[in-house]
């Protein structure tokens, strides 16, 4: 290893070191420091993956335009969610430097998965941030539902975990090598232990996407986790997903398997997520069962990889995040001592908290697919890939669940301006820090809706597509 | 070189509104000073658009690219998608920009007093509306104008889903589900048209003009006009599609309803006649038997349901429906006279509808209600009033001289051409229309007083506003050949017979 090698790989060592060094630091000064420590370190890695341009190479890791671009996405993701994090652990009670160290490891496990070049570190990666995840979900101790939701995480991720790690031995035992780049030279004549190692990996992605059938723990993990670690969990964990999934898709080859998986995949994920999401009360399960049906949509894209289906599926992925973290943030934002489960609890909140109901009423426009939100150019190349690829019946499946979608988003709008508020209590003000939290998701939300271009130029450069 | 042509005018006449929204921001909560500058940004727009009509001579034209254009604007928005920022202004849009500044600046004067709180929103939301409905008429890429459809409808879903009354929540996500019903598929159809000739020549584009170009065969043609028709439909409304229309007519406050009969319902009409037909001519042929079924139809069905309301807002809003019918009608026919008498009765239904709403919101103001059962007399009482009543009750039935006769007569005159029976057919309609405006009329204003109402006359402001409306309908109605002329061109070739 060079010099310019460890250079390059100084966003992991940012991340990862800076965890330990948050844990460490917590145990001599405990305090809420830390949290602006983190947000340094985070913003440090961020810049860092901006600036670097060489390639690092160390067995199994390299540093590409693709990795840095999921660096910068999912560190920009992990940054709103601390921000967020801030007020609301404040508020609830949830002290100490765990929080924040836990974070900045599950962010080092992303940035190993998006930057694996082998099978073990792809799984390194992925298992460090969803073990990130365990802890994090259940990080409020006396929370019935907190636990809850940590152990049907912890039963269903490792159920995923042990799945990903068949399917990846299958496919060691098949080819004797780990390397992703062998693997695909295998793909052009693939055995059937080979396509069996590759559809279990598969399925152990599907469960971190929450893709019908792999999607039941959803709902009560959403629910049940603090609103900042579902902003996190709903989208920079499914965006490192959606990486760590690009990257086995060259193992596939032209097997035309994977196409009808991924098409069955998603016709279910957008029919069972989005009617199940007209059923819900809670806000909170309301949008898990809406993302899983989001997910089915950033599927129906991968079914059509052939023609430009991967750039629409990453900008539906990160137009989705910035959409999720606005709904989510604006969650943690509005709940004080407890946080506002119910649709009802958010008659007229639009009014009385005008930032928070805003970035709401404009996270579900997105994700509606409502122009000039960004969801609409989303949802836009999503259907253009898929059209163009001839999955006709599948768009028109997609365009009309979409269709119940609208009804389900436009409720929480409906409730934000359009009822009377219940009761008058003075909503709290809110920090400059949530203000920062609340308004770059937003913003991204309409600058990507407006001027999509340099994002899908770019796009287009790291996908080499 | 005009003046007009060193500007990007078109631009402005879509963006000029959403500045509007800006310096509406320092004075959100300031009622006395927001209304002003909202009504100066839609005074401006409709100086903008009056300005454009009157030196529409001198303007250069746009031969080359667009032939029968009389300005256009064109720069690359999302390359990677083949979407481009393409306007183009025709004589046709000409007519619907200027009936767009005309109706917001009546349904803004309108509102002034009527809408107590939350009035910087509802300022920013008509304005951001108006900035919609004037996109969906000047855009020439598909894409384009798919999102200015789309944009328009959020403005309309907040007002009456704010301010509006009765079961306002259910009337606005029933709009707005409708709506998004018909502009989804719509929006696949149009990919499916774009990757087809992006096949067929290589180039990605959105744009209408090259989309023409589209070798289509005729079992795609069908299915894909069918998802224009579909949309398109929604919008006008046609029967059986029209459920929506009179609940969120009723439940809208009356600014809303002005926007919605007077320009929301010609966003579909317009939208046939830009780029349906065109598009897909085969296909709008073989379903003209349909559309001339449905739009007679619409005309009887309406006309009898509008007869048997109790509501005078619902009335109007049956009598929309009825009257659209004609409008489409002659669109089925498109054939130049019939054509042109629905791009005048567009404009002329905008007018009379809108003006119908203004009155019945001021007498909805007056007295709490809306039920003709609680009216009579009112000739005596409120003179002022009554006589507007009555000019826009004969207006709307279609007495020559005014504005709505024009439009029906060349309808009927066009499709006689075509098709005597649906002609005669949509005669009968008329005869109809006479029945529900008399009995409303003779209801309202002619009987005995049915109980004391304190109702006050007109007001200078209400007055300025039925004038206005007044003085656009005599001159439709008494002198429409400048009009006629505006759109003679752009329906000569979109006809077929070349300039």
């Amino acid at each position: 290893m060079t010099q310019a090698d460890i250079y390059a790989l100084t966003p992991l060592i940012l991340l990862a070191g800076g965890s330990v060094l948050v844990l460490l630091a917590g145990a001599v000064k405990p305090g809420r420091y830390l949290y602006g420590l983190s947000g340094g370190l985070i913003v440090a890695a961020l810049l860092y993956s901006l600036l670097i341009q060489r390639g690092a190479v160390m067995p199994g890791l390299a540093v590409t335009p693709f990795t840095r671009f999921f660096a910068l996405f999912l560190n920009s993701a992990g940054l709103v969610a601390l921000l967020l994090a801030a007020g609301y652990n404040r508020r609830r009670g949830i002290i100490g430097e765990e929080y924040p160290a836990t974070l900045l490891f599950a962010l080092a496990g992303m940035w190993t998965a998006c930057a694996a070049t082998d099978l073990l570190m792809l799984f390194l990666g992925l298992e460090a941030f969803t073990f990130g995840f365990y802890i994090l979900v259940a990080i409020k101790r006396e929370s019935v539902k907190g636990g809850e939701a940590g152990l049907k995480y912890l039963l269903n991720g490792t159920l995923s975990a042990a799945i990903l790690a068949m399917g990846m031995a299958l496919l060691y035992a098949a080819t004797g090598t780990l390397k992703l780049s062998g693997l695909a030279v295998a793909a052009n004549h693939p055995e059937p232990l080979f396509l069996v190692g590759g559809c279990l990996a598969l399925l152990g992605l599907a469960f971190k996407l929450s893709l019908v059938p792999a999607h039941l723990w959803t709902a009560d993990v959403y629910q049940g986790a603090p609103a900042p670690v579902t902003a996190l969990l709903s989208t920079a964990s499914k965006g490192a997903s959606l990486a760590a999934l690009l990257l086995l898709l060259p193992l596939f080859g032209t097997w035309h398997g994977l196409h009808d998986l991924l098409w069955i995949l998603a016709l279910l994920s957008m029919l069972a997520g989005n009617f199940a999401a007209l059923l819900q009360g809670n806000i909170k399960r309301m949008l898990a069962w809406s993302s899983v049906g989001q997910m089915g949509y950033v599927a129906l894209a991968l079914v059509a990889t052939q023609s430009g289906g991967v750039r629409a599926a990453v900008y539906y992925m990160v137009v989705y995040s910035a959409a999720g973290l606005a709904s989510f943030g604006a969650l943690s934002v509005l709940s004080d001592k407890y946080e506002l489960d119910t649709l009802d609890h958010y008659r007229g909140l639009g009014y009385r908290c005008p930032l928070a109901g805003a970035t709401l009423a404009v996270a579900m426009f997105s994700l509606a697919g409502i122009p000039p939100a960004a969801g609409f150019i989303g949802k836009f190349g999503v259907f253009t890939a898929a059209l163009r690829g001839g999955e006709t019946a599948l768009a028109l499946a997609g365009i009309l669940t979409a269709l119940v979608a609208v009804f389900f988003y436009l409720r929480v709008v409906v409730m934000l301006y359009m009822k009377p508020a219940q009761d008058v209590a003075e909503v709290r003000s809110i920090d400059y820090y949530e203000i920062l939290a609340l308004s770059l998701p937003t913003a991204a939300t309409v600058m990507l809706g407006v001027y999509p271009q340099p994002l899908l130029d770019l796009l287009t450069i790291i996908l080499n597509r | 070189m005009h003046v007009l042509t060193e500007y990007p005018i078109l631009t402005i006449l879509i963006f000029l509104p959403l500045a509007g929204c800006l310096l509406l921001l320092p004075v959100w909560n300031c009622r006395v000073s927001a209304r002003p500058i909202a009504l100066g940004v839609a005074l401006l727009e409709l100086a903008l658009s009056v300005w454009l009509y009157v030196s529409r001579q001198d303007l250069p034209g746009v031969q080359t690219k667009l032939p029968g254009y009389l300005l256009s604007q064109d720069a690359p928005w999302i390359p990677s998608f083949g979407i481009r920022y393409t306007l183009g202004l025709d004589g046709i849009s000409l007519l619907m920009v200027m009936l767009t500044a005309f109706t917001f600046c009546m349904a803004l004067l309108v509102s002034w007093n009527s809408i107590k709180e939350k009035t910087g929103l509802f300022l920013t939301l008509m304005l951001t509306m108006e900035a919609g409905i004037m996109g969906v008429f000047l855009a020439l890429d598909l894409a384009l104008f798919y999102l200015f459809w789309e944009v328009m409808l959020i403005p309309m879903f907040f007002m009456i889903g704010i301010w509006g009354h009765g079961r306002k929540i259910y009337s606005t996500i029933k709009f707005f589900l409708f709506t998004m019903f018909g502009s989804l598929l719509m929006l696949l159809a149009i990919i499916f048209l774009h990757l087809l000739h992006a096949q067929q020549t290589g180039l990605a584009t959105f744009g209408l003009h090259d989309l023409l170009k589209t070798q289509l065969p005729a079992d795609t043609q069908l299915w894909l006009f069918a998802a224009f028709f579909l949309a398109f439909a929604i919008k006008f409304p046609l029967f059986p599609l029209h459920t929506w229309l009179p609940d969120a007519h009723t439940d809208a406050p009356t600014a809303g309803s002005v926007v919605l009969a007077g320009l929301l319902l010609k966003t579909g009409s317009y939208g046939l006649i830009r780029f349906g037909y065109p598009l897909f001519p085969q296909a709008a042929q073989a379903l003209t038997p349909l559309f001339y079924t449905l739009a007679l139809i619409s005309i009887i069905y309406a006309s009898l349901v509008a007869f048997a309301q109790e509501d005078m807002k619902r009335l109007i809003a049956y009598s929309s429906i009825g009257h659209m019918g004609y409008v489409a009608i002659g669109i089925a026919a498109w054939q130049p006279v019939a054509l042109s008498g629905s791009i005048l009765q567009m404009a002329s239904h905008g007018v009379t509808t809108g003006a119908l709403f203004c009155l019945v919101g001021m007498l909805d103001e007056r007295a709490h209600t809306r039920e003709i059962a609680a009216f009579g007399g009112l000739w005596g009482n409120i003179p002022k009033y009554s006589f507007f009543f009555l000019l826009f009750s004969l207006a709307s039935l279609g007495l020559p001289g005014l504005n709505n006769f024009v439009g029906e007569f060349l309808v009927l005159t066009g499709t006689m051409k075509k098709s005597p029976l649906v002609a005669a057919l949509a005669f009968v309609g008329i005869v109809l229309t006479l029945i529900y405006t008399v009995r409303l009329v003779q209801e309202v204003l002619f009987q005995k007083e049915r109980q004391p109402l304190p109702l006050a006359d007109l007001s200078l402001r209400e007055i300025c506003i039925l004038a206005a409306f007044a003085a656009v309908a005599v001159w439709m109605g008494i002198h429409p050949a400048p009009l006629l002329d505006l759109v003679h061109a752009p329906v000569q070739l979109l006809t077929g017979g070349g300039l």
